[in-house]
């Protein structure tokens, strides 16, 4: 235990530690053993873990410099046992910021939301902050180091550790670091920086790698090209008439895909005046192309060819000057080939809207077609206004594939002993053609801090610990440079250690406190008046006001660019065909790179649009795959440059001919207990010069198949059946477009046909709230992040690919997406379905014990303890939003991983019944606040876990009693009708209808499937 | 013992100047109650009986086996998922109840309407009713999520002062099926205590005396014994009459109630009704043809029997048949798209497979019935009676399944496919019956000996032919 300098406010306490069985107890406060699932664990010593760490919490975090243990007895001041408390902090991925709001109970963290103080957030989270909190308790986790000598591997402690780094680094700081090189994660950590500069002083001669799988190295060399040095490029979308996205993936893959995501459905929001349109060409299905008013598929490598033809017409045929003298352009876009039919008319609505478009490309296109986008969104006069840039701070570091064949030189030449890998897990997700395990084993000092023993870490000397983000000191910048600090929210459940931490360790040779680390970096940013207050300001609002970097115009490079374009044009796209596929690589949506391969949250994340889970796949287009005669669910061989696979192959709508679709992160062999074995290494066709995509590729039958657990479409569907659904999706998913709007803003009641629809008894009413909510199908793009959200809240099992594969998932919020028109070019729509609490409730009526009843307030409520387990319910359900327990999914969860569950909501038992509760603990918490205040419930005071965490405020929750309600408004609102409302079961949660902006000149001919 | 036939009688054309003979091969009292008293009272059963029961045991103890590990695991060990809430339990449920309304059909409305063919089967059909009811009454109790509760169901008076719901068909079930067994198992043992006294007035151990004395109630075959035996028996049959109609009413309701298309529809009540019959006949044929064959009792379910019943189920499959046409129709004509497409669904779907085999066995195979000598013909009556059970529990699964698996949202729509404790469940439910059925024909009289021996021709004073011989009791005044 810490002395700390207050110590007298808790001398009391401090008399109670120096007992020497309170030491044990405080030696043994999460012990590694704790949490071994075949560990006997008694309860009672579990609360007493738990009782010390409410404690900790009640001292502000507990990672602070007043690090002490108090008696659960004895109530620190201002901490109320049960009430949860909101802590704000960061994480990071591949070094981009997410900014959390993360819920502590009773010392324990449990669940994730945005900060609502951060612009990049504004309250809203991704599906993987959601989960973090489910990786924290994952009793996977690491949880001691361990040094491997041959085959033979022995538990090590930190001191261990230490004494082996106290000679072994002593020698290197004497040699000025000699054969020691770092690898590490891409971090925007200020704090990381000035480490990595200490590294430079201390070790002048060790080398500093930096590697990320998905990279955006593109992005950069393409702004490098246009302007001389590379900046990041974010987008104002809320400013944006006209969105054109070339491959670029801007509500999910971005640094600032939240912010884009709100403000590109905020623009089109025709309540407020507002409509804008997208394009987007892309090859597979995209969440943006999802969104798409028009989406042409289009393979990745024919992208690039497709801006030059625009850009083609832009120039030559609409008259757009280019910001410049830029000499042998012409003759560049010469070479673009013929543009197909939609070109002149997106080319057209970007004239229009000069200034208020916006040309977006993504990460996996190549360098040049970054810069000609760059060069027309200048020359249409969005930089400045839709497009800005700003400054990186990492801008002169070398390209992730490029450092890792720097090192792969160096550990071949002989020169690195010591390799230190800082987080990532590059054994596995390197480059194909760099043998990562070979070269490990040539380096004869390898440590590698993870918070997992995984691939790398078994492949490495030396494995230590690393602490969970939740359990961090650090530090980073968001996308504009905001600086937020990440701090813990509970004690390291292990011995981990960060890795700013262990830099200190190695380049001080005496351990340093995470905080007191970045308490040096912040207070380089902090006023030197009173310091203090603003730290503790910046820790309470998780950003640092006024930290952002200055937007930068750069000025264009003419030689750069026109080098740039006309080594793309010249570069013709490859003829694709039945022996020359196309490979996509593209991150796992729901693993990322692979790092979250054992959050079963995640596993079991149906895909946004494939709706698979716990696998990846080989996704093919129809026409793809009836020429080549591969069915879904066939197993393939995937043959690229020599690199085989076998892969099973998935038969998906929109997807661009010839092209094959491959997510990363799949195929783990040490992942753990739930990421062990799942889908398919595709890491082992993807070399340094084919990170994004690749021509090339051959697929082969095996004549085998594969079996895969989608929660959609679970059998491969009859024509009748498929005819159904699309007709049927139309009446479900109310579509129109703004046109149609315009004409009438009416159209949905006017389309909506229902028959009269009279009670045979008398209607309850209600009085006082009565809850409800609305989707706006316009906003809601599909990402998912409600659906872990949902998760998160209500305690929802885990229940594994077999039981997904047999339609048992438990989602209590799910995406139904449906494709419309020819399947090749399919048009999707999403729509967020969860119990939508009717009225006039079917369940309610055939439950034979009444386990599910109306509350005064209209919730459809379930008693779980009341349920029998008929299942009447979930099959009078119209909506089938109802889950069974059809065994006991709660069943061996280990010790530590129930600590992820939120004490607010009961675990349900085998053989009961369970769906959405529209977050009633969270009704009931708020009606509670207010009473205790006298006050009534505010308006927008309650949010619905999925509510919270919506990026595009989709979701609307609150009282329709209240007729100044939002949601009461929106529920007024023309756009809104209840899905299957001619049941008069009258459904509390009501739906806004989708409307698509179509391009007039292009309604008929591309888009041309009826507008009913 | 009667005369052992060689070759059926052919009973099946009645001459009007002659009293219709409904036991064949000049039956005595005597020889009738020694025939089917000697069946019970054989010392040591045959090689066969014990054969046989020894494979319905085992498939029985499977079953039990099954649910054990059904009540221990959950219910995922069945093939059901998310919109395919309830599978082969329920329609396992169905059928077992519909295959029970034979008994009480044949024991109360023919009473009542005065059929003196019915006394030959009247026996047989009411114990198969009980024990279909039985292997009924146990899917319900284990198809639900937690076995230990399912007593919830009952409104039991309880400190909670908790109510079941009793706007859910569920609860009506619990007391049309609880109904319906008790009715049916007292009509059962009421006309059998006549008999029973008969087996203990013949009991040659003292074991046999004891129990049938017991169950016999005293009964000495006084006039005031025929009497309230009479009156009970009359009152009974009307108190059983409306629930052959309401008992499969009920658990049609179960899906009538419901929203789910292809389940909400008026018509289900008479079509179960009609449909219970239909299979519950098919089942009596299916047992009685092999059982009168093994124990010689061609004289007593004479072709006249099987005949009519073969025309029951003609009547019955028609009527079903018309009722799957109306289905359709009404679809059709009622205009509403989701229950249009249940029943495209069902008939061109991925459950077609099922349709179909419904189709031709509960609407095709009775036709041949048109034809006498498909109908008088003991063998392709078993085949084509089998084909109608089959079909009879296909069309239970096509309801069901068919239905849920792809209602209203098509995001939602699934595949139910059973799983191997699914189907060993059903398959052992079979050898429940038959251990059932097996003890029956060995300990009990199968025939209603004391009802057969009133439609004989000796109990008729105005046929001077045949004089009474013998009594109930089966001591020969000669």
């Amino acid at each position: 235990m810490n002395k700390s300098p207050d110590q007298a406010y808790w001398r009391s306490l401090e008399e109670l530690g120096d007992k020497p069985e309170f030491r044990q107890f405080l030696e043994g406060e999460f012990p590694a053993e704790a949490a071994v699932p075949t560990d006997a664990v008694s309860r009672r010593r579990f609360l007493q873990l738990m009782g010390a760490s409410v404690a900790m919490a009640g001292v502000v975090g507990c990672r602070w410099p007043e690090e002490k243990i108090v008696p659960f007895t004895s109530r620190p001041e201002g901490v109320d046992p049960g009430i949860p408390r909101g802590f704000a902090t960061a994480m990071e991925l591949a070094g981009e910021m997410r900014p959390l709001v993360v819920t502590s109970y009773d010392g324990r963290p449990i669940k994730v939301e945005g900060n609502a103080d951060h612009p990049l957030s504004l309250g809203a989270t991704d599906h993987f902050a959601q989960a973090l909190v489910l990786e924290l308790f994952d009793p996977d986790r690491s949880r001691h180091a361990v040094e491997r000598h041959g085959g033979t591997e022995h538990k090590r402690s930190w001191n261990d550790f230490e004494t082996y780094a106290a000679e072994h680094f002593g020698a290197l700081r004497a040699s000025g670091g000699t054969g020691l090189a770092f690898l590490v994660e891409r971090s925007s950590s200020p704090t990381r920086a000035a480490m990595q500069d200490r590294v430079r002083e201390v070790f002048p001669q060790a080398g500093w790698f930096e590697w990320e799988p998905l990279t955006r190295d593109n992005e950069r060399s393409g702004a490098a090209q246009a302007f001389g040095h590379a900046v990041a490029t974010n987008y104002r979308l809320g400013e944006a008439k006209v969105v054109a996205c070339f491959d670029a993936d801007l509500f999910q893959d971005h640094p600032t895909a939240l912010r884009n995501a709100r403000e590109y459905t905020a623009a089109r929001r025709v309540e407020d005046g507002r409509m804008n349109r997208l394009y987007v060409v892309e090859a597979g299905y995209s969440i943006t192309g999802g969104m798409a008013d028009h989406r042409f598929p289009t393979a990745s490598s024919a992208i690039g060819t497709t801006l030059l033809q625009l850009a083609a017409e832009l120039t030559t045929k609409q008259g757009l000057d280019l910001p410049g003298d830029f000499g042998g352009m012409k003759e560049a876009l010469g070479h673009a080939g013929h543009a197909p039919a939609w070109i002149p008319a997106l080319a057209r609505d970007l004239m229009h809207h000069r200034g208020a478009s916006v040309i977006a490309v993504g990460s996996r296109q190549p360098d040049w077609v970054h810069t000609l986008a760059h060069l027309l969104n200048r020359a249409l006069g969005n930089t400045g206004r839709t497009v800005v840039h700003v400054d990186l701070s990492d801008r002169n570091r070398p390209h992730h594939a490029a450092a890792m064949g720097f090192l792969a030189d160096s550990v071949g030449r002989g020169s690195v002993n010591t390799l230190v890998v800082l987080g990532g897990n590059p054994v596995f997700d390197g480059p194909a053609d760099t043998d990562m395990a070979g070269l490990f084993a040539k380096i004869e000092h390898t440590i590698h801090l993870s918070d997992f023993v995984n691939e790398t870490s078994k492949a490495c000397a030396w494995h230590l610990p690393r602490a969970h983000t939740l359990e961090s000191w650090s530090d980073v910048r968001d996308a504009e440079g905001r600086y937020s600090v990440v701090q813990p929210l509970i004690r390291p459940l292990y011995e981990g250690r960060t890795p700013i931490e262990l830099l200190a360790l190695l380049l001080e040779g005496s351990p340093a406190a995470g905080h007191v680390l970045v308490r040096s970096t912040a207070d380089g940013m902090l006023p030197v008046l009173d310091r203090e207050t603003a730290w503790l300001k910046l820790l309470q609002s998780g950003v640092l006001t006024g930290s952002e970097s200055v937007e930068v115009v750069p000025t264009l490079e003419g030689r750069g660019i026109v080098a740039g374009v006309r080594r793309g044009a010249a570069a013709h796209a490859p003829e694709l065909g039945e022996n020359n596929l196309e490979i996509i690589f593209q991150r796992d949506p729901s693993l990322y790179d692979g790092r979250f391969a054992n959050n079963g949250w995640l596993q079991e994340l149906p895909d946004f649009m494939t709706k698979l889970t716990w696998d990846n796949a080989a996704i093919l287009g129809y026409a793809t795959a009836e020429a080549l005669g591969v069915k879904h669910g066939d197993l393939l061989t995937l043959d690229v440059g020599g690199r085989t696979l076998e892969m099973a192959a998935f038969v998906q709508p929109g997807q661009a001919p010839w092209t094959c679709v491959v997510q990363l992160g799949h195929g783990r062999t040490a992942a753990g207990r739930v990421g062990d074995g799942t889908g398919f290494d595709t890491y082992t066709l993807r070399t340094a010069a084919t990170l994004d995509f690749s021509d090339g590729l051959k697929i082969g039958r095996t004549g085998r198949s594969y079996p895969l657990s989608t929660t959609q479409d679970h059998f491969a569907i009859d024509a009748t059946g498929r005819n159904e659904r699309e007709q049927r999706s139309h009446t479900l998913i109310l579509e129109g477009t703004y046109e149609e709007y315009k004409q009438d803003p009416n159209f949905v009641e006017h389309r909506h046909h229902l028959p009269p629809l009279r009670s045979l008894w008398e209607e309850r009413t209600y009085e006082g709230h009565a809850w409800g909510m609305t989707i706006d199908l316009n906003s809601c793009n599909g990402c998912n992040a409600c659906v872990v959200a949902c998760q998160a809240e209500n305690n929802i099992p885990v229940v594994g690919k077999d039981q997904v594969g047999r339609g048992r998932e438990m989602s209590w919020i799910r995406l139904d997406r449906y494709f419309q028109g020819e399947p090749d070019e399919a048009k999707v729509a999403q729509q967020p379905v969860a119990c939508v609490h009717c009225e006039m409730a079917p369940c309610e009526q055939v439950c034979p014990v009444g386990a599910t009843m109306h509350s005064a307030e209209g919730l459809n409520e379930m008693a779980y303890n009341r349920c029998v387990g008929t299942r009447y319910c979930a099959n009078n359900c119209p909506y089938k939003v109802r889950r069974f327990n059809f065994f006991n999914f709660n069943k061996d969860i280990p010790d530590v991983q129930q600590m992820v569950y939120n004490p607010e909501v009961t675990i349900r038992a085998r053989g009961v019944m369970e769906k959405c509760t529209y977050c009633v603990q969270r009704i009931e918490s708020v009606k509670i606040e207010a009473k205790n205040e006298g006050r009534e419930v505010r308006d927008g005071e309650i949010k619905t876990a999925c509510q919270q965490t919506c990026p595009t405020d989709a979701i609307v929750f609150g009282d329709l009693n209240d007729e100044t309600s939002k949601v009461a408004e929106l529920t007024a609102n023309e756009r809104s009708y209840h899905m299957l409302a001619e049941l008069n079961i009258k459904p509390r949660t009501s739906y806004l209808a989708r409307l698509r902006n179509p391009n007039p000149e292009l309604a008929e001919s591309s888009d041309g499937h009826p507008a009913h | 013992m009667g005369i052992l036939l060689t070759k059926e009688i052919d009973n099946t054309v009645h001459d009007p100047t002659r009293p219709h003979e409904l036991i064949t091969g000049g039956q005595t009292f005597t020889s009738v109650t020694d025939h089917i008293c000697g069946i019970v009272e054989r010392p040591g059963a045959p090689k066969a009986w014990w054969i046989s029961i020894g494979i319905t045991a085992s498939l029985a103890a499977v079953m039990f086996a099954m649910i054990a590990y059904l009540i221990f695991t959950g219910v995922g060990v069945w093939g059901l998922n998310n919109p395919v809430g309830w599978g082969w339990a329920i329609v396992n449920f169905v059928f077992w109840v519909g295959i029970g309304h034979a008994g009480t059909l044949i024991s109360a409305i023919l009473f009542l309407l005065r059929q003196k063919w019915r006394t030959s089967i009247n026996r047989f059909a009411e114990a198969m009713t009980i024990f279909a009811v039985i292997c009924a009454g146990i899917f319900p109790g284990i198809h639900v999520g937690r076995v230990w509760v399912v007593w919830w169901l009952f409104p039991l008076p309880n400190y909670q002062a908790m109510w079941p719901n009793f706007r859910s068909p569920l609860l009506w079930d619990v007391f049309a099926v609880g109904t319906y067994a008790t009715v049916s198992l007292l009509f059962w043992y009421t006309g059998m205590v006549p008999d029973l006294a008969t087996l203990r007035d013949r009991a040659t151990s003292k074991v046999r005396k004891i129990a049938y004395g017991f169950f016999a109630l005293g009964w000495r075959g006084s006039n005031r014994h025929w009497h309230r035996y009479e009156k009970a028996y009359l009152l009974l049959a009307g108190l059983a009459t409306p629930l052959v109609l309401s008992v499969h009413s009920v658990v049609s309701f179960d899906f009538a109630t419901a929203q789910v298309p292809g389940w909400h529809t008026t018509i289900f009540p008479p079509y179960f009704v009609a449909g219970a019959i239909f299979s519950g006949f098919a089942m009596v044929m299916t047992c009685l043809i092999p059982a009168r064959r093994v124990f010689n009792l061609q004289n007593f379910i004479t072709l006249y029997h099987l005949e009519t019943m073969a025309k029951i189920i003609l009547a019955t499959g028609t009527m079903v048949g018309y009722a799957y046409a109306t289905e359709f129709f009404i679809a059709w004509y009622g205009g509403n798209p989701a229950e249009q497409f249940a029943f495209v669904n069902r008939a061109f779907g991925p459950y077609a497979w099922a349709y179909w085999t419904m189709v031709s066995c509960n609407v095709i195979s009775p036709q041949f019935f048109w034809f006498k000598k498909i109908r008088t013909n003991p063998w392709s009556l078993l085949v084509i009676t089998i084909f109608v059970n089959i079909g009879m529990w296909f069309e239970r699964f096509v309801i069901t399944v068919t239905s849920l698996s792809r209602d209203f949202l098509p995001s939602s729509w699934g595949y139910y496919q059973p799983t191997i404790v699914d189907i060993l469940t059903f398959v052992g439910s079979f050898g429940l019956f038959f251990t059932l059925v097996l003890l029956f024909v060995r300990f009990l009289p199968m025939i209603a000996m004391a009802e057969v021996k009133t439609v004989m021709p000796q109990q008729h004073w105005e046929n001077k032919t045949a004089r009474p011989v013998g009594d109930y009791h089966g001591t020969n005044p000669e």
